[in-house]
């Protein structure tokens, strides 16, 4: 493999990673603010303790997810600058201000905010503390926003003049209002809800059948109908997207004909997509109905990795799709690996993902090991609970 | 002031918050196991960097944000030319990180506990190479690519960098374990910081001793900055000696931050220089476009994120116990 394989590798691995705790964190961190504010406006006691102690459970399993995923995210930060030094070269101009955006606006807000709502309980007043929460959320969404207007620009530049081998930024709202960007806000965001959504419910089925049951039905039925109902708009708002391409990127449509990487990657997130349809769809309706309750909560356990593996599949299809540009019609990824020698390449490469691999089956044994402890197992907001 | 130096300024202070709070973070991991001595003490040292773990490393995510908005074209130069030294500091933050979040759930602590070790040791030496490479000269070719060769790294002063940076963090964060912890692990952090700061200051006159061959363009400013830097060492020894705690973690919060303007009036107005030429501060930054669309969120946004870590720092001020809680 010569360094530009190397370095696509690198990039893809580590952003695959780095995705499957975003996605998580995502889907989470709206249901933790939501059932936080229920709890704290809730007037009847019993209710409201309830609420709370759902509030910390699913909270301790987000922070989890955060925690680690958050150093995944340092890693990403450099990774234009280690391999891909052209792009920013010919594009910074116009993608550095969407990514130094994200970072002052977003990303250092979740943070911070994130760390006062750990610490927090016991400490703020309610409603100070249930603020914190939806700050957490709301830059986290912004976060994902501004990363997909530079990942937009690159699927299809806008805003910008080209000369002499450089962008430059002449319309900064075309940038922000791309199109392609905003298609796959709306698409990524119904996705990571679905997969919040999915990811409770399979949780819910293992503590209902570990005999949980009182705590955890109502969370099971919410879980299965939210993931059904969410599914259906992942599929409705993905379909919008296939018309933007014919007109900005129908090579990308063009590979679908063939048997080649981009079909198959596009293959595996629509039947993925099909199957989480069929099989929510039909979960809700006896959900509802409130029959074979064992045999849902079965296939709500095995099918949480599924939109995970599905939302990888599109990923690729999205990213591989537009080879060989890293920006569509204006600059290769030839031209723009930086240059960096085979050696060095393959050392970065199996070191950052044999760490990040390290971690994310860290992630996964931690959250498995809440699950199984159950709510009264939580650490967050442990001691105020006790005094 | 034209753009860029504004921009140039804004990027200085972001940089300098996160060596500043990264910093103390990693010279507290590197002290870990010689202050909390058992079990009790070591839950308290973790317990110390408790809250603000997310927030200080987010300083420097912004720096990098900064550095790809207002400097896109210093950006992928300084990153892939430098590239051993970024994968070091990495790989070294990465399982630092972890490891201090993961510690309290594991079964094999010891392991455990070196991770924590070997992660702050590997971020503290790599940033004081990457400050050392910088002010000795990187090649910077015709081509304006610079390639790194093992003699810009192995060579006594950016070795010397290296060890500087190290010892002056871990002075950094036994002082701000005097300020955070409680009983007998403040004692023990006290008796470590004075031969700390004293020999940060010894190596600091070696580092500049051997400066004599370096790219450094403005060598009376560099020297200037390295004075201060020895001053305030040297006022966090007497501080620190008189139990004044909180003023002696302002000293050596200082002299944290001062390689950031050492590097930024040492070589101005390059940000790289080598023989065969360089990239100045204005061919780094972005264009003006760029960087006057982009101004008034960075002015606007510093001083509210100023504001509200300020208040995290407020409301979780005070020393922590082994009765502080963790999330993990």
């Amino acid at each position: 493999m010569d360094v530009v394989d190397l370095a696509r590798l690198q990039f893809a691995g580590t952003t695959s990673i780095h995705w499957l705790f975003v996605i998580l964190t995502l889907g989470l961190v709206p249901l933790v603010a939501v059932t936080h504010t229920a709890a704290v406006l809730s007037r009847d006691q019993a209710r409201k303790a309830v609420l709370l102690k759902a509030t910390r459970f699913w909270g301790q399993l987000y922070v989890v997810n955060y925690a680690l995923g958050i150093v995944t995210g340092l890693v990403m930060e450099f990774q234009f600058g280690l391999g891909w030094s052209g792009l920013g070269k010919f594009a910074g101009n116009v993608i550095g201000a969407p990514i130094a955006l994200e970072t002052l606006v977003a990303f250092f807000a979740e943070s911070t905010f994130l760390g006062m709502w750990i610490f927090g309980w016991g400490r703020l007043r309610p409603a100070v503390h249930a603020t914190l929460i939806w700050l957490v959320a709301l830059t986290a969404y912004a976060s994902a926003y501004f990363i997909l207007v530079a990942n937009g620009f690159m699927q299809h530049p806008v805003g910008y003049g080209a000369r002499d081998g450089t962008a430059y930024l002449t319309d900064l709202a075309a940038v922000m209002t791309n199109p392609s960007a905003l298609l796959a806000l709306t698409h990524i965001t119904a996705a990571a809800l679905m997969t919040g959504a999915m990811f409770v419910a399979g949780v819910s089925a293992y503590r209902f059948l570990k005999g949980d049951r009182e705590f955890f039905q109502g969370w099971l039925r919410w879980g299965t109908v939210a993931a059904a109902v969410l599914s259906i708009a992942v599929y409705e708002v993905g379909a919008l997207q296939y018309p933007l391409l014919g007109t900005t990127q129908p090579a990308k449509l063009a590979a679908l004909e063939s048997n080649g990487v981009v079909a198959q990657a596009h293959d595996i997130m629509l039947y993925i997509g099909y199957s989480i349809n069929t099989i929510t769809v039909l979960a809700a309706i006896l959900v509802f109905f409130k029959r074979m309750v064992r045999w849902i909560a079965w296939s709500a356990i095995v099918t949480v990795p599924l939109p995970f593996v599905a939302s990888l599949g599109g990923w690729l299809f999205r990213e591989i799709g537009r080879q060989p540009w890293i920006v569509y019609g204006e600059l290769t990824v030839d031209q723009a690996v930086s240059h960096v020698s085979a050696a060095t390449m393959w050392t970065s490469l199996v070191a950052f993902l044999a760490v990040l691999v390290a971690l994310a089956v860290a992630n996964w044994w931690l959250i498995a090991r809440f699950v199984r402890r159950g709510p009264d197992g939580v650490h967050i907001g442990r001691e105020e609970q006790l005094s | 002031m034209s753009l860029e130096m504004v921009w140039l300024v804004l990027m200085g202070l972001v940089l300098g918050a996160y060596f500043v709070l990264g910093g103390y973070d990693y010279g507290t991991q590197i002290l870990y196991p010689l202050v909390g001595r058992d079990e009790r003490g070591r839950r308290v040292v973790r317990a110390a960097l408790g809250p603000f773990f997310f927030g200080n490393e987010v300083w420097l995510i912004a720096f990098t944000g900064v550095l790809f908005g207002a400097f896109p074209m210093l950006e992928g130069t300084l990153i892939s030319g430098l590239y051993p030294l970024f994968l070091l500091l990495l790989l070294g933050l990465v399982v630092g990180k972890a490891a201090v979040q993961l510690r309290g759930l594991v079964r094999n602590a010891r392991a455990w506990d070196g991770l924590i070790v070997a992660g702050g040791l590997i971020a503290a030496t790599s940033w004081g190479l990457v400050i050392g490479a910088l002010l000795n000269g990187v090649p910077y070719g015709t081509d304006g690519v610079v390639t790194l060769d093992w003699s810009d790294v192995v060579n006594p002063f950016v070795v010397m960098a290296g060890v500087s940076n190290v010892i002056l963090l871990c002075a950094h964060g036994a002082v701000f374990l005097t300020l955070r912890v409680s009983g007998d692990i403040v004692e023990r952090a006290g008796k470590l910081a004075r031969p700390l700061l004293l020999a940060a200051i010894a190596s600091v006159a070696v580092t500049a001793a051997l400066s004599g061959g370096t790219a450094v363009t403005q060598p009376t400013a560099a020297l200037l900055v390295v004075a201060v830097l020895v001053v305030a060492l040297t006022a966090a020894v007497f501080l620190a000696a008189r139990d004044r705690s909180g003023w002696a973690f302002v000293a050596t919060s200082l002299s944290a931050l001062l390689p950031v303007p050492l590097v930024g009036l040492g070589l101005y107005p390059y940000f790289l220089v080598s023989a065969e030429g360089g990239m100045t501060i204005a061919q780094g930054a972005a264009d003006q476009a760029t960087l006057v669309t982009l101004l008034p969120f960075g002015l606007a946004l510093v001083p509210v994120i100023v504001a509200y870590q300020a208040w995290s720092w407020w409301l979780f001020r005070g020393r922590v116990s082994p009765a502080t809680p963790t999330y993990f």
